[in-house]
C-alpha cells in the first residue's frame, strides 16, 4: 500500500541531515519509530513518552482523539517529537513518503531547538527516557501492592495533576535560601531599627512550587504519596520549557523544514504535495492562534530583516514571551490582521476590544502575550505556613478572575493532600475572595 | 545517521487506562441514571424505547481563568474587516487558543456532556448490575433451565456474518456529515467517501443459561380512594422499576397483581399499572388474597416467595390489627417482603439521631409523623417484624425510588 521502503526513507535522512549541517543546525540523533495510527494515538494520549507512567486521564486523552479523528474532525499530527537525547520521533506507517520527508525535515528543527534553546538547559534528555520508566515502575508497583491499589494511588495522582503547573516558571532563577535570607534581614534591620520583619516566617519568601512544598512539608502524606507528588513535579519540570517556546519551537521547526526540502530539490511528484501540505500546516486558524502560523511567519520576518544568523541566535535565547514583545510589531500584527476580543457577560457574547490599528496593536500585543503558554495557567504561590501547619496560599491577581467553580475544586484537592487547614485567597470582581 | 525502528507493540499500552476511564463514565452514566428512573417519560414505555441520558464527563480540574470582559482572547482576523465593539459569536471563547502544549495545558472548560442515548433493557443493566434478589433458594422441585441465544446490542468486533449493515452505514453517513462540516471531504468533489474500518459493526450475541430456581412474586398494591393521583404515581413508578429488574434479572418468573380496596382482586399487568378505583382500605384483604393464592399454586416448599406491598398506609384502624398478622404469616413463607409507604411529607431526612436509634437505626422510621402519638400506625405496629426479609421503605417524591430500591436490593445499607 504505502509507497516507500525504509531504504527510502533512510535515503532522504541522510540528504536531510547533509542540508541541515550544512545550514548550521546542530541537533540530537534521532531515532524513528514506525508506527501504526493506534499506535500513534496512545503515543499521543501519553505525550509521546514511550515510557509513561499510567493514569485514567491518559485513556480519556486517547478516547478524545480517537473519537474526533474517526468524526474526521482531525487528522493526526505528521509530526511527534521528544525533547531526549537521542531524540525519539514517530512516523506513521500509513503516511506516503511526501509526507514523512516532510516530518524527517520537521524534526530536524524540533530536536535543534531541544538542544538549542536555553529553557530546556535543565531538562536532562539524556536520562529522561530513563527517569520515566523509573516512576513508571514506581506507580505500577503501588497500583499492584495489595495495601494500597489504584484507588489510593488515583487519589493522590488526581490531586497532583490538579496543580501541576503550580511549579517555577522560568529555568535558572535562584531563589534565596533561609540562610541568605536571614542575613540579608539582619541586616537590613541593623541598617534600619524600625524595621522588624517576622524572622520565624515560613517559607521565608513566597514559594511557587506548591507541589514540591506540599510533598516536603505536608504532616499528612505516607512515603509513597510524597513520592508521587515528586514524580508528577519532575514531570512538569520536563513539560515547562515545551509549554513556553510552543510558538517558537513549532516557528522553528516550521522554517527548517521548508528551507531543508527547498535546498533537496524534490522531485514535482513529492514538491507539489508538500508544498500543499506545508500550506495547510501554517495556515492560519481564524479567530485564534495557530502557534505554527505565528511563529513561522515572525521567523519568516527576522531572517529577511536580520538574516539566518541572528534567527539562529533567537531560537536559542528567547522564549515565546521575550520573543513575542521584541519582535511583533504594528506592521506585522496589521499584515496578521490581529484582534482581541472577549466574553460580555453582560452581553451574553463576545465582542472585539481591540484591532491592531495605531492605538490598539499595543493592546492587542500585550493580551496576545498574556494569553501565551504559560500565561495562561494562574500563578497560586505559598504565601505562609503557620505553627498548626495552616497553609495560606495566594493567587496572584493579574485582573484576571478565576473560575470559581473549578478553583474551588482544586482547592478541595489541595485540602485533601495537605491534610490540615487551608485558606486560598484571590479577587473575584475587584473583592478579595477566601476560598 | 538516523535509526529507523519499525515498531512492534504487542500490548496496546494505553487499554488499561481506557477501561480505567470508561469505569467512571460508566459510573457518572449510572448516578445520572438515578435521576432518569423515576421520569414520567420512562414509566411505563416497553424495553425497546430509547432514552436519552445526559452524562456529565469526568473533569480533569485546574486553576483556569474565568470566561469574562477581563479575560481576553486574540486571535486571526484572515480577510475579514474588523471593529472594535463588533460581535463575533454568541459562543463563549472556550476553547483553548492550541498553545497548550499536545493537550498539556489544555483549559478549555464549560461542562463537558456525554448524551448517551440507551434503551431500557441497557438501562436496566446498568441499574440492576449489583442488585439481586436475596437468598433464592434451590427449592425441592421445579428447577428451570433456561439457555437461549440473544442478540443484544452492536460490538466493534465480530465475524463477518453479523455484520449490521445499517448500523455500518450509519456511522459512516455520520462520518461523511462531520467531515463535510470540518471541510476535509468535499461532497461536490469526484473522490468516493470509503468506508472505514471503525464503521464497522457487528451483532452482538450473547448465550443465556441460567438455571433458576422457581420464584413467584406478588406485587400488591393500594388502589383506594386516599391513594391520589401523584400517590398513584409514585406508587407506580416504583412497581415498574421493580418490574424491570426482576423482567432483566430472571427469565423465567411468576409474577401476580394484586390490587386492592376494601376487597383485593387479581389482575393483569395491563389493569396493574392503568385501572384506577376508589374506596376504603383495607390492606389485610390484599394479603388475605395473597395467601389464599399461594395455597392453591405455589406451595413455599416448592416456590421462592417474593412481596411488595405498595400503599399511602392509611388503613381503617380496625384492621391494622389483621394487617400485622397477616403481614406476619407472609413474611414466614417468603424470601423477602418489602413494604413500601407513599407519604408526600417525607424528606428522605431524619428528624434527630434520637429518632434513627428509636426506629432501629433506619432513617425511614423517622419521619414526625410517626411520633408517639401516632404509634398506633401501621408503620409503627411493624416495628417489631422489620428484619432482612421484612424491609420498610418509605417514598416521598421519586427522587427516593432509587434509594428505596437499593436498600430493599443493595444489601440494606441506605445512605
Amino acid at each position: 500500500m504505502s509507497d516507500w521502503t525504509v531504504e527510502d526513507l533512510q535515503k532522504w535522512d541522510d540528504k536531510i541531515c547533509h542540508v541541515a549541517e550544512d545550514m548550521g543546525l546542530d541537533w540530537f540523533p534521532i531515532d524513528y519509530e514506525i508506527i501504526d495510527y493506534q499506535e500513534m494515538l496512545s503515543s499521543m494520549a501519553y505525550t509521546g513518552i514511550p515510557t509513561h507512567y499510567r493514569h485514567w486521564s491518559y485513556g480519556k486523552e486517547y478516547e478524545r482523539t480517537h473519537t474526533l479523528y474517526n468524526m474526521g474532525q482531525t487528522g493526526l499530527p505528521y509530526e511527534m517529537i521528544i525533547n531526549s537525547n537521542p531524540s525519539i520521533a514517530y512516523l506513521m506507517r500509513e503516511n506516503q513518503l511526501y509526507i514523512h520527508v516532510l516530518t524527517m525535515a520537521h524534526c530536524v528543527g524540533h530536536s535543534d531547538f531541544f538542544k538549542q534553546n536555553r529553557m530546556f538547559a535543565d531538562t536532562n534528555p539524556d536520562n529522561v527516557i530513563g527517569t520515566f520508566k523509573t516512576a513508571s515502575k514506581y506507580v505500577r508497583s503501588l497500583i499492584e501492592d495489595p495495601s494500597i491499589g489504584i484507588e489510593k494511588v488515583e487519589r493522590i495522582l488526581d490531586a497532583a495533576h490538579a496543580i501541576k503547573y503550580q511549579v517555577p516558571r522560568y529555568p535558572g532563577i535562584r531563589y534565596k535560601t533561609r540562610k541568605e535570607w536571614l542575613k540579608s534581614e539582619q541586616r537590613q534591620m541593623q541598617k534600619d531599627p524600625t524595621y522588624k520583619p517576622s524572622l520565624k516566617k515560613f517559607p521565608h519568601e513566597p514559594d511557587y512550587n506548591l507541589l514540591l512544598f506540599i510533598a516536603t512539608n505536608s504532616r499528612n502524606l505516607e512515603e509513597w504519596e510524597r513520592n508521587l507528588l515528586l514524580i508528577v513535579q519532575e514531570n512538569s519540570k520536563y513539560f515547562i520549557p515545551q509549554a513556553l517556546t510552543k510558538i517558537m519551537n513549532e516557528g522553528w521547526a516550521c522554517t527548517i523544514h521548508q528551507k531543508i526540502i527547498n535546498e533537496l530539490n524534490l522531485p514535482d511528484s513529492l514538491h507539489l504535495p508538500f508544498i500543499k501540505l506545508h500550506n495547510q500546516v501554517v495556515r492560519p486558524h481564524l479567530g485564534t492562534i495557530n502557534p505554527y502560523h505565528l511563529g513561522y511567519e515572525l521567523f519568516k520576518k527576522i531572517i529577511e530583516e536580520r538574516g539566518f544568523e541572528e534567527a539562529m541566535l533567537i531560537r536559542a535565547t528567547h522564549n515565546d514571551i521575550t520573543f513575542l514583545r521584541t519582535y511583533l510589531d504594528q506592521e506585522f500584527l496589521m499584515d496578521q490582521n490581529l484582534f482581541s476580543y472577549s466574553f460580555k457577560t453582560k452581553y451574553k457574547s463576545s465582542t472585539i476590544d481591540d484591532i491592531a490599528d495605531g492605538p490598539g496593536w499595543e493592546r492587542v500585543r500585550d493580551d496576545l502575550i498574556t494569553n501565551v503558554g504559560l500565561n495562561r495557567v494562574p500563578v497560586v504561590f505559598v504565601m505562609e505556613m503557620d505553627k498548626d501547619h495552616r497553609l495560606t496560599l495566594v493567587h496572584e491577581h493579574d485582573g484576571r478572575d478565576l473560575e470559581v467553580p473549578y478553583a474551588q475544586k482544586v482547592f478541595n484537592y489541595i485540602k485533601d493532600l495537605w491534610g490540615d487547614e487551608v485558606c486560598l485567597l484571590s479577587q473575584i470582581e475587584g473583592e478579595s475572595w477566601e476560598f | 545517521m538516523s535509526i529507523f525502528r519499525k515498531h512492534k507493540s504487542i500490548v496496546d499500552r494505553a487499554a488499561a487506562d481506557r477501561i480505567r476511564h470508561k469505569k467512571k463514565i460508566d459510573k457518572a452514566i449510572k448516578e445520572s441514571i438515578k435521576d432518569v428512573v423515576a421520569e414520567e417519560s420512562i414509566i411505563g414505555q416497553n424495553g425497546k424505547k430509547k432514552i436519552r441520558i445526559p452524562v456529565k464527563g469526568i473533569k480533569e480540574y485546574r486553576f483556569i481563568y474565568g470566561n469574562n470582559d477581563k479575560n481576553k482572547t486574540v486571535g486571526t482576523g484572515g480577510e475579514h474587516k474588523l471593529k472594535r465593539g463588533q460581535k463575533i459569536g454568541a459562543k463563549r471563547a472556550d476553547k483553548g487558543q492550541g498553545q497548550g502544549q499536545g493537550g498539556q495545558a489544555s483549559n478549555e472548560k464549560g461542562e463537558e456532556y456525554y448524551d448517551v442515548e440507551i434503551t431500557l433493557e441497557e438501562l436496566a443493566e446498568y441499574l440492576f448490575n449489583d442488585l439481586k434478589l436475596p437468598d433464592l433458594e434451590k427449592k425441592q422441585f421445579r428447577f428451570i433451565a433456561q439457555e437461549s441465544i440473544k442478540r443484544k446490542g452492536y460490538r466493534f468486533q465480530g465475524i463477518r456474518p453479523r455484520l449490521s449493515k445499517k448500523e455500518t452505514i450509519k456511522r459512516k453517513i455520520r462520518r461523511r456529515k462531520r467531515a463535510e462540516k470540518a471541510g476535509t471531504y468535499d461532497p461536490e468533489g469526484d473522490e468516493r467517501f470509503p468506508f472505514h474500518k471503525d464503521d464497522l459493526k457487528y451483532h452482538h450475541i450473547k448465550p443465556k443459561s441460567k438455571e433458576n430456581s422457581a420464584a413467584v412474586i406478588f406485587f400488591l398494591m393500594d388502589v383506594s380512594g386516599s391513594m391520589s393521583q401523584a400517590r398513584k404515581f409514585l406508587a407506580r413508578s416504583f412497581f415498574f422499576l421493580l418490574y424491570q429488574f426482576l423482567n432483566h434479572k430472571y427469565e423465567k418468573i411468576d409474577v401476580v397483581f394484586i390490587s386492592h380496596t376494601t376487597y383485593a382482586q387479581r389482575v393483569s399487568e395491563d389493569d396493574f399499572f392503568r385501572v384506577a378505583s376508589t374506596g376504603g382500605t383495607l390492606i389485610s384483604s390484599a394479603l388475605d388474597k395473597e395467601l389464599e393464592i399461594v395455597e392453591k399454586e405455589y406451595h413455599p416448599n416448592a416456590w421462592n416467595i417474593y412481596t411488595f406491598y405498595c400503599g399511602d398506609g392509611e388503613n381503617w384502624a380496625s384492621d391494622n390489627e389483621k394487617a400485622v398478622d397477616d403481614f406476619k404469616k407472609v413474611k414466614e413463607m417468603s424470601q423477602l417482603v418489602g413494604y413500601c409507604e407513599i407519604n408526600e411529607n417525607y424528606s428522605g431526612l431524619a428528624d434527630t439521631d434520637d429518632d434513627a436509634e428509636a426506629f432501629g437505626g433506619m432513617p425511614w422510621g423517622t419521619f414526625s409523623a410517626w411520633k408517639a402519638e401516632e404509634a398506633d400506625n401501621l408503620w409503627a405496629r411493624l416495628n417489631p417484624i422489620c428484619d432482612n426479609t421484612f424491609k420498610r421503605v418509605m417514598i416521598g417524591s421519586n427522587e427516593h425510588i432509587w434509594t428505596a430500591f437499593t436498600y430493599l436490593f443493595g444489601g440494606g445499607k441506605n445512605e
